[in-house]
């Protein structure tokens, strides 16, 4: 229950609904009957926040045990901190409305680097020591996990353990540890080292950092026994691996207000660009009848009648049409809609049209990435024009009228003319809608197409190439704008200025640390939002930290560079992400898992697609 | 097939979701309670509820409707709000499901409960604030601008005071009866605004919409 205080407060903000909790589906538990306490803060509003799904799954999984109350924790919006810092306010979990100094542990989830000034700006306003060396006693763990800490080295100085990989048994197994640790009586230092021991956690306090005259890293060396190399945790079977069969509910609308279900962990496809694509291997996928069993329960419990069956490439799911059979056999009679985002160009059939067509015709969306063929092979997004326009023709027939295309710019071996064949792609969509027999006559096709600028990331092919300068994204964003001739094309583009600072954070190193908190002690918070981003500020910010940006950004690093998240295992070794790079720069496409092994490294967690019969 | 009405509080976390969150509350509410109703039968569908009067957001309520249609005629009706009630987030219950008598249409009037306090305790003390509250009630109008459909205008609230109480306790409280419904609805917040403006204090009103009358003062049903 929120502080009985903020209810003069909740009237002068926006949408004081996410500041009250009381959801259905939340989990109260009387604080003096366990024995750990446990604040999942997620960097971000309320609205995102709840719409992840890992938060959903840990949630569940951490109060299903009877010791531990885990509460939620989101960033409050900058009208509800103004009033919070000045009525003393600090911030508080939304289950018991107890300040963040009251938890054993204190976890963030790091989804996009543009949301560290806000951990800094929520251990802040929640009481809590900003650095990890200014934390005394076997209190306020401060962990964090999730795609990020793949390179967390930029906020080592305030987190004290991060956890590699899937979560579920690992963060576990650290409570457990904690919960020991605080009968024997340890101290904090002795948890930590005992922690380090367990696989997949990674203590940066226990590793030192050499560097090299030209500012490169020369050496990242363990103490106290904590290892090299820490390797991430998978779950490889997916049916018994712990999934809720509740959520909390929001009262108010969030961004993906539904039931979601994930069919799979990892993707097949490989694309160069894509961290998750690397991070998350091997391909695990659910049984058919598991994800039928999970579905059902959720939507009964929650009350939601729409489910989205949630992966990073849904058509990609071996059993895609047997499952959304079984699933449309509980799910139409009882007015449940379906629905598969994250669909590929050529995973789009007639047969999955027929099982999603109960949900509302919005538009479709196709992420070709790049606009020439060459380029697309480069970055191994194996998708074919002719697939791309033969999926838009479908879709036209099937009474379509709008279509979405995602690109980048600023990709690797990217030149002038891929970047005008952009343009020229959206024109040949908009060709097909008047080719289309079936089309819908007398209406236009709106086709929009978005350009974002690439960002290189540590674990993926391109992790050693250097971004494009803002100069040269800003010159190929105008050239897209100038190629493209027709009215019937609507262009996006995303300031370029936020990528470079993702860029510089995304492959930055422990130097970074002080100018995060530099950036916090100016006020600076909620960077992924375009009201809030000052990007002048962050220049200012870096030059009196003496961090020159381009150094992480625009730099090309050598092969044999000792990178700053080297001595973390994500199963894909470095040698495999050169050899694509360099099939990269050949223009040359890999084919997928299930094609053909490429001896990514990932075989060795014993199972997933690396096993499946072919 | 019948037009049924329940009854319910909207009060504690429920006070901060607007009237079109509470709507798809109440929708999922429905569905996980899987109660037999008429849904639409459009291309979307979904459960057909209607809400008579809908409540500000921030104001907590003892006496929210809202109607839908039972499909089966024999349904008992005295078992529907401990069937919504356990699909409910906290601070929504509903007290009672009958079938609806009156039109949301013959709604005239509603009653609110409120508590005045000052936003900063130091700027004026209960006391000095009751008889402010007095003085105040006593001018011969209260002009104030609404906003209307067809724009702003100057409304005098004196004459929309349909009955106004004090009530007993330690906190400046008071009993509020004003013109509500489709054609004239008077929001207590623009009283409490207005007094707030005359005495030049910031004030925090806690707000609970306590009964909805038809036309002679009966409660609506």
């Amino acid at each position: 229950m929120y502080p009985k205080e903020i209810e003069r407060l909740l009237l002068k903000v926006q949408k004081p609904g996410r500041y009250v909790g009381g959801e259905l589906g939340e989990v109260i538990k009387d604080k003096r009957d366990v024995e750990v306490r446990f604040a999942f803060c997620f960097p971000d509003t309320y609205e995102i926040g709840m719409s992840h799904l890992g938060i959903k799954i840990l949630y569940s999984l951490f109060n299903e045990k009877p010791y531990i109350w885990c509460e939620r924790v989101f960033a409050p919006w900058i009208d509800m901190e103004a009033q919070m810092r000045e009525h003393d306010i600090p911030l508080y979990a939304l289950e018991s409305g107890d300040p963040l100094y009251d938890f054993d542990f204190i976890g963030f989830t790091l989804q996009y680097e543009l949301s560290y000034t806000n951990i800094l700006n929520m251990l802040s306003l929640g009481g809590i020591p900003l650095l990890s060396k200014d934390r005394h006693g076997l209190e306020h763990i401060v962990v964090a996990g999730g795609p990020c800490a793949c390179n967390p080295e930029p906020i080592t100085d305030f987190i004290d353990i991060f956890f590699l990989g899937d979560g579920e048994e690992v963060d576990l197994e650290v409570i457990e540890l904690y919960r020991e640790c605080k009968k024997e009586g340890c101290d904090r230092a002795e948890f930590l080292r005992r922690a380090s021991q367990i696989k997949g956690v990674y203590v940066p306090s226990l590793y030192d950092v050499s560097y090299n005259d030209d500012a490169t890293i020369r050496s990242v060396t363990p103490r106290d026994g904590a290892p090299a190399v820490i390797e991430k945790r998978v779950m490889m079977n997916m049916d018994e691996s712990y999934y809720p069969d509740n959520f909390v509910v929001p009262n108010i609308e969030i961004v993906h207000d539904r039931a979601v279900e994930e069919i799979f962990r990892g993707c097949i496809r490989g694309c160069r660009f894509c961290q998750a694509g690397f991070l998350y291997r091997p391909v695990r996928e659910k049984s058919v009848e598991c994800i039928s069993k999970q579905c059902h329960a959720l939507c009964r419990n929650t009350g939601y009648d729409e489910v989205s069956l949630s992966s990073l490439s849904s058509s990609d799911y071996s059993q895609v049409v047997p499952m959304l059979k079984e699933l449309n056999s509980w799910a139409k009679p009882e007015n449940v809609s379906l629905s598969l985002p994250s669909l590929r160009v050529d995973g789009f059939s007639d047969d999955i049209l027929d099982e999603i067509k109960t949900v509302r015709k919005s538009g479709l969306t196709f992420a070709p990435e790049a606009g020439s063929q060459r380029l697309r092979d480069a970055i191994n997004k194996n998708v074919h024009e002719d697939e791309l326009i033969n999926t838009c023709r479908v879709a036209f027939d099937g009474g379509y009228t709008t279509v979405k295309l995602y690109f980048m710019i600023g990709l690797p071996t990217e030149t002038m003319d891929d970047v005008a064949d952009i343009a020229n792609l959206g024109r040949k969509v908009v060709d097909t809608f008047y080719s289309a027999e079936g089309r819908v006559k007398g209406k236009s096709p709106r086709v929009t197409v978005s350009a974002s600028s690439f960002v290189p990331k540590p674990f993926t092919p391109f992790q050693w190439e250097p971004q494009d300068t803002m100069d040269v994204l800003k010159e190929k964003q105008q050239h897209i704008k100038n190629s493209i001739t027709t009215k019937k094309i609507t262009y996006n583009y995303h300031a370029s200025d936020t990528s470079f600072l993702e860029a510089v954070f995304a492959r930055g190193d422990r130097r970074l640390n002080k100018a995060l908190l530099l950036a916090h002690e100016r006020g600076i918070r909620f960077d992924g939002w375009s009201d809030c981003f000052d990007f002048q500020a962050w220049l200012d910010v870096l030059s009196d930290s003496g961090i020159d940006p381009a150094f992480y950004a625009n730099r090309r690093r050598s092969f044999d560079e000792v990178l700053p998240w080297d001595h973390l295992d994500y199963g894909v070794t470095k040698s495999f992400l050169q050899r694509e790079c360099e099939r990269a720069y050949r223009s040359e496409a890999s084919p997928n898992c299930r094609e053909k092994c490429m001896g990514c490294g990932a075989m060795k967690y014993g199972g997933g697609v690396c096993y499946e019969e072919r | 097939m019948k037009n049924v009405r329940v009854i319910y509080e909207k009060n504690g976390p429920c006070k901060y979701i607007s009237h079109l969150d509470t709507n798809r509350v109440m929708l999922r509410a429905i569905g996980k309670s899987k109660l037999n109703i008429w849904y639409t039968e459009g291309f979307n569908r979904h459960a057909y509820i209607t809400f008579a009067l809908p409540l500000s957001l921030g104001f907590g309520s003892t006496c929210e409707s809202m109607d839908f249609r039972i499909l089966d005629d024999n349904e008992d009706l005295s078992a529907i709000p401990e069937r919504l009630n356990c699909c409910l987030p906290k601070g929504i219950r509903v007290l009672s499901c009958k079938e609806a008598v009156y039109k949301p249409a013959d709604i005239e009037s509603a009653e609110y409960d409120i508590t005045l306090e000052a936003m900063d305790s130091n700027d004026i003390s209960e006391k000095e604030l009751s008889i402010k509250l007095n003085e105040f009630l006593s001018l011969p109008e209260i002009i104030v601008e609404k906003k209307t459909k067809k724009g702003i205008k100057n409304v005098d609230l004196k004459g929309y005071i349909l009955r106004f109480e004090l009530s007993d306790g330690d906190k400046v409280g008071f009993s509020l009866t004003l013109p509500a419904g489709s054609s004239l609805n008077i929001n207590p917040n623009l009283l409490i605004n207005a007094f707030s403006d005359y005495i030049g204090t910031e004030l925090y009103a806690d707000i609970t919409r306590t009964g909805v009358f038809i036309k002679g003062g009966k409660s609506f049903e």
